[in-house]
């Protein structure tokens, strides 16, 4: 996509099939973690994790999908993105959870039962 | 050498997400986290990356981390844990949790090792200044991302005011009315 790569290229050792391999696994704990938690602050601390391996997605397609004449720099740009995101929620989250312990002096989601889900 | 480095990063990460998980206490829980973090943005600068192992450490390992252990600190731990020792009301649903996360695994690692996902030439090479390269992720940010970019300026002000609003602490009377 953008601009020149001048400078010599030195191989890298790490192949793209070991970060997705990696971005898997940490996904797949993240969604473990999410599912079986019941602390309201540790299923944030989950979707942390699964935000975190999207990213690692994100910049291993990057490295796919560049060239030596042309750096793929949307890989970067949406790993930005959500990393903004990713803050964003954490915030409200939190605050959410906050108000939770102010409403019922707990953190444990199993006692969100008002609506009788 | 880098490869090596590698999987003692990946193992680290892999085993701090498993303390995330699995650790009782919310604060060696959200400690792991930010284990976690750290080591993700190490992978990051070893994958050639600069510029967002820098943005993950300060945002990631800097402020979410400082409002995830602000929140743990906030909130009385010792009520916490009691309650959080109770039995879950929902009959099996750690068997559901394994048995969708061994699915999420497997199909993801059969995704990637089945060829759907092919690799260029160029896969092994990191170029000298990394890949993201800060001039250009500008450059591309105020140009054809602009209108994201302005977004999630938009996002940033409404989670601002909304965590405002969702934290305020009410008066005494609010409260009464809605509890229990």
């Amino acid at each position: 996509m953008m601009a020149l790569l001048n400078a010599q290229a030195e191989v890298s050792a790490i192949s793209n099939d070991h970060l997705l391999a990696l971005a898997a696994i940490l996904f797949s704990i993240g969604i473990f973690g999410f599912l079986v938690r019941r602390n309201a602050i540790i299923v944030l601390a989950s979707v942390e994790l699964m935000l975190n391996a999207a990213n690692l997605t994100f910049l291993a397609g990057s490295r796919m999908h560049s060239t030596s004449e042309a750096l793929n720099l949307d890989g970067p740009v949406f790993a930005i993105f959500v990393i903004l995101v990713a803050a964003a929620e954490a915030a409200v989250g939190l605050a959410l959870v906050i108000a939770l312990y102010r409403l019922k002096q707990t953190v444990h989601l199993d006692a969100l039962n008002q609506l009788e889900g | 050498m880098e490869q090596f480095l590698f999987f003692l990063l990946s193992l680290s990460a892999i085993a701090f997400s498993v303390g995330v998980v699995v650790v009782k206490s919310p604060m060696k829980s959200v400690l792991s986290l930010l284990g976690s973090f750290v080591s993700l943005a190490v992978i990051y600068l070893l994958i050639g990356f600069q510029f967002l192992a820098a943005a993950q450490l300060l945002v990631y390992a800097g402020a979410i981390m400082v409002l995830f252990l602000f929140v743990v600190m906030l909130l009385n731990l010792s009520d916490v844990n009691a309650v959080f020792d109770a039995p879950t009301r929902v009959l099996g649903q750690k068997r559901y949790a394994i048995a969708t996360g061994a699915a999420a695994l497997i199909g993801l690692v059969a995704l990637f090792a089945g060829g759907s996902v092919q690799a260029s030439e160029s896969a092994g090479a990191i170029p000298a200044e990394g890949y993201d390269r800060i001039e250009y992720l500008g450059a591309l940010l105020f140009s054809r991302y602009m209108i994201p970019f302005q977004a999630s300026a938009l996002l940033l002000l409404a989670t601002m005011i909304g965590v405002l609003v969702l934290a305020k602490r009410r008066r005494d009377g609010d409260i009464e009315e809605v509890s229990r």
